[in-house]
């Protein structure tokens, strides 16, 4: 089967976070960028498990500078066969999938994968965007997926107090979420293959943005541990349901 | 997950501080890069935060246990050596000609330094096959390698070192073991050994014993000391495992590193124990000592890593705990504000900037040691020079972050007050664990010992030269930055002082009076231990002034003058207290030496 995982990068979860250019852009200095853990865990090990099972191979897709490059070649240590990165710095979600979608017009692919979202920004719209543009079936949120023929899938995903079966046939574009697949760590044997697997540099399209971003704000900082007199278990009640929102 | 390491200052101190992309352009290690190294390193981070940190405290509370004449480890232990396997953490830096990669054995220290921090009853399993394995590629008859090494890199088999006896610990040349040659070439072995890392458990499939003993007939003294591959399980020709007469006679119960196994074994009681002489007869201690040097920086690693911890578990401590009032400027407590959190008191901060100032400083350490092997390994022409400068380092290297980051897990565990000390808070679990460093692989007696009898005296004493150029060349290098000049300029100011103690020790031992001359080695062990670390502090301070100059955005500037800043405090409360050690030093009253049997009661 031909596979295609949908790859971005996000700032490591340890980050701290700020912005600069009046509050428009992400400040980069001192930032790790990983590749998005719903793209890696869960689409890309799901990907190679199904390529180990039915044969075929696992493309990469990156919209990114070269300096993403550490993160496509992540997913070749991983097991990916090859990779494409669409040579332009991604800007926002409609963007992307408008680069990625007019790359994967030019290729078939059987099964396309993306994350559930990303872990920066949880817009969770490329994947669609993508499969509109396509006019390909979209499930998204995937839980589970599981090949019947080369033709032919049933998806899960989990709902609200239970799951849903989805039955659907290739190609089709799908959003991998959490129980899809484990996490594969790789080896310093799978990073020096990586290295001779081919990465293509893809130019990228015309676009013209339909959106910019105005300003960003952080969320307050967190607060200190707040001290309560055990005598006053109305106020600690009251702080748990109005600021701590848990009860 | 709990954070028990800093990425961004290992990849500072890797790439930045020590260069390690000057070594990849060596044609060994050439087929890596910075890349690939930073993906090898995360990877060891991801596996240690989903493997090794979740039972590290379970590995404590439910210790390595003898029963039935076996010892039982934790039972994850054997998929986190097969993994550890297939991750390249026990093969990647052989060579490959031995199935490995030549990965540089300064990316492994720093695998193991990540590992370490997470779990520190974990890695030495594998670091000790590693070691093992080393020891028959380098000087058994291949026909051992292609047996035994392969299993061994893939995680199925573990190696241990077997050199302890009741009656020899720091004195290997009481060893009594014994070895009688047989017909077949091979020999019979008998023995105990004690204290014996990774010694049994039930998840290898077979342990490599790699043993010294006494060939029958062979001179007293080191000189007659051999060394033997001892298998648990022999190969038989029809290539299944049997028995091979080493018998577990119990686990150590230790105060710390609970969960690694230390086990008593018996080698040949019923006369069926064989063993393979590794290279040539009496030249065992010689090859014993690639394994031993490297297990001493290994040792060193495992200091700086649990400080490393104990730092980042207290400083999350002081940054939630709140306790006291700050002091205003006419010193009332400043009651209206509340209670401050405690990061907020100059002691508290002292004690956290005292344990950043030993951890990183050992790391960076760490990190020169291995870069020397590295390239002493690597560059022919030169290797005689990084020989030098290996040689002269690693005993500080074990003994400075073993001994100092004691120091440091004890400030962590202040810093948490009465929680330190209870069982619900991890720092005294690190407390704990820290203090095997300064015991095994040569006591700091010994590595003392090392260092002043033999490194400062060795070649006439161009080892210590060959280091102090070292130092001098970096110290220029800080004088010309106005922000370093008068860091440069103490780091200096040391120089003479060292001089000076081996002026006033050298003539001692010239006199013959050798005892008087190392009886004070520890405390020279001691101060010249701190010089090295400032040196890698001033190394590390040209280094960040240099980032923040340039336009490079790879590290934050508030952690490049973190790094400033702890620099000075090294200085100022470290090194400054060097004088009065070299003072005691340089006394002639003589307090120490033993005229007679009795002390003192
Ligand atoms: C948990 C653990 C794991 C170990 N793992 C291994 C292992 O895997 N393999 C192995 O072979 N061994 C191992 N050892 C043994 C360890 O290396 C020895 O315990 C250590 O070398 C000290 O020997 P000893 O215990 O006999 O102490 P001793 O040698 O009796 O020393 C006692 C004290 O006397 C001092 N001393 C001794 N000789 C001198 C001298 N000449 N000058 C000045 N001071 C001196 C020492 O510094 C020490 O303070 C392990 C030990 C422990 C506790």
């Amino acid at each position: 089967m031909k596979l295609l995982v949908c790859i971005s990068k996000t700032p490591d979860t340890t980050a701290k976070i700020a912005f600069n250019g009046e509050n428009t852009k992400l400040e980069t200095a001192g930032i790790t960028f990983i590749m998005n853990p719903y793209d890696e865990w869960y689409a890309l090990v799901k990907a190679i498990e199904i390529q180990e099972k039915w044969g075929g191979s696992v493309s990469v897709l990156h919209v990114g500078p070269s300096e993403n490059d550490a993160i496509i070649r992540k997913a070749l240590a991983i097991g990916a066969t090859d990779a494409h990165r669409i040579d332009t710095e991604a800007v926002s979600a409609d963007q992307v999938a408008f680069q990625m979608a007019s790359f994967i017009q030019q290729h078939a692919f059987d099964i396309i994968f993306t994350g559930k979202e990303t872990i920066d920004y949880n817009g969770a719209e490329v994947g669609g965007r993508m499969a509109a543009q396509l006019n390909l079936p979209f499930i998204s949120f995937a839980s589970h997926l599981d090949i019947v023929t080369e033709n032919e899938a049933i998806v899960k995903r989990d709902m609200e107090g239970g799951t849903e079966t989805i039955q659907v046939n290739t190609p089709f574009v799908i959003s991998a979420a959490k129980g899809m697949a484990e996490q594969r760590i790789p080896n310093m044997k799978g990073i020096m293959t990586a290295k001779s697997k081919p990465l293509n540099v893809v130019t990228p399209q015309e676009y013209s943005p339909k959106i910019s971003i105005v300003s960003h704000e952080l969320p307050p900082a967190k607060k200190a541990v707040q001290y309560i007199d055990p005598e006053n278990m109305a106020e600690l009640a009251r702080l748990l349901r109005e600021e701590a929102k848990v009860i | 997950m709990a954070a028990y390491f800093n990425m961004e200052t290992l990849k500072f101190l890797m790439f930045n501080v020590h260069k390690l992309e000057e070594l990849l352009l060596n044609e060994r290690y050439n087929a890596f890069d910075k890349e690939s190294i930073l993906l090898f390193l995360q990877s060891v981070a991801d596996f240690s935060d989903q493997d090794l940190y979740p039972i590290f405290k379970e590995m404590d509370e439910k210790p390595a246990k003898f029963s039935e004449g076996k010892i039982h480890v934790h039972p994850k232990i054997k998929d986190i050596l097969i993994k550890q396997g297939e991750l390249g953490v026990i093969g990647a830096s052989f060579d490959e000609s031995m199935g490995g990669l030549q990965l540089p054995a300064t990316v492994m220290h720093a695998a193991y330094f990540i590992m370490e921090a997470a779990n520190n009853h974990i890695p030495g399993y594998a670091g000790l096959t590693a070691g093992a394995a080393h020891l028959i590629s380098s000087f058994a008859d291949k026909k051992y390698h292609d047996q035994y090494v392969p299993n061994m890199l893939s995680g199925e088999w573990s190696g241990t070192m077997c050199l302890s006896e009741p009656q020899a610990g720091s004195g290997l040349s009481d060893i009594k073991c014994s070895a009688k040659p047989l017909d077949d070439g091979t020999f019979l072995i008998k023995g105990h050994k004690i204290f014996i890392s990774g010694g049994d458990h039930e998840y290898a499939g077979n342990i490599i014993h790699l043993l010294l003993a006494r060939i029958e007939g062979a001179p007293a003294g080191t000189k007659g000391i051999s060394l033997f591959i001892v298998p648990k399980y022999k190969i038989s020709p029809d290539q299944t495992l049997v028995n091979n007469d080493v018998i577990t006679a119990g686990d150590f119960q230790k105060m710390g590193q609970r969960g690694y196994c230390t086990a008593h074994l018996v080698f040949g009681d019923n006369d069926q124990c064989t063993g393979y002489l590794v290279g040539e007869e009496n030249k065992g201690l010689l090859y014993m000592f690639q394994m031993m040097n490297d297990a001493r920086i290994a040792v060193g690693r495992g200091g700086a890593a649990i400080a490393s911890a104990a730092y980042y578990a207290s400083l999350q401590y002081a940054q939630e705990r709140q306790q006291g009032r700050r002091l205003l400027s006419g010193g009332r407590k400043d009651e209206a504000a509340g209670p401050t959190l405690i990061i907020n008191h100059p002691d508290v901060r002292r004690m956290l900037f005292l344990q950043k100032a030993i951890y990183e400083g050992s790391l960076s350490l760490i990190l020169q040691s291995s870069i020397y092997h590295d390239r002493e390994i690597s560059e022919k022409e030169n290797n005689n020079h990084w020989n030098l400068l290996l040689e002269f380092l690693t005993p500080i290297t074990k003994t400075y972050p073993s001994e100092k980051g004691k120091l440091a897990v004890d400030n962590g565990l202040q810093i948490l007050g009465g929680y330190g000390f209870c069982a619900d808070f991890i720092l005294q679990q690190y407390y704990r664990d820290i203090r095997i460093m300064s015991i095994y692989e040569g006591t700091t007696g010994i590595q003392s010992l090392d260092l002043l009898g033999r490194k400062v005296l060795m070649e006439n004493g161009l080892v210590l030269k060959t280091m102090l150029a070292e130092i001098q060349h970096t110290i220029s290098e800080g004088k010309m930055d106005e922000r370093l000049r008068a860091t440069a300029k103490e780091l200096e100011d040391q120089l003479p002082l060292v001089e000076a103690t081996l002026a006033h020790l050298i003539p001692i031992a010239m006199k013959g009076e050798t005892e008087k001359f190392v009886s004070d080695a520890t405390l020279f062990m001691e101060a010249v231990g701190t010089i090295v670390v400032a040196w890698q502090w001033l190394k590390i301070g040209i280094t960040a002034s240099n980032v923040l100059k340039s336009s490079d955005a790879a590290f934050s500037a508030s952690m490049l003058k973190n790094k400033l800043h702890t620099m000075r405090f090294f200085y100022k409360y470290e090194l400054a207290r060097n004088k009065s050690i070299f003072k005691i030093i340089q006394s002639d009253e003589v307090l120490t030496l033993a005229e007679d049997d009795a002390f003192p009661d």
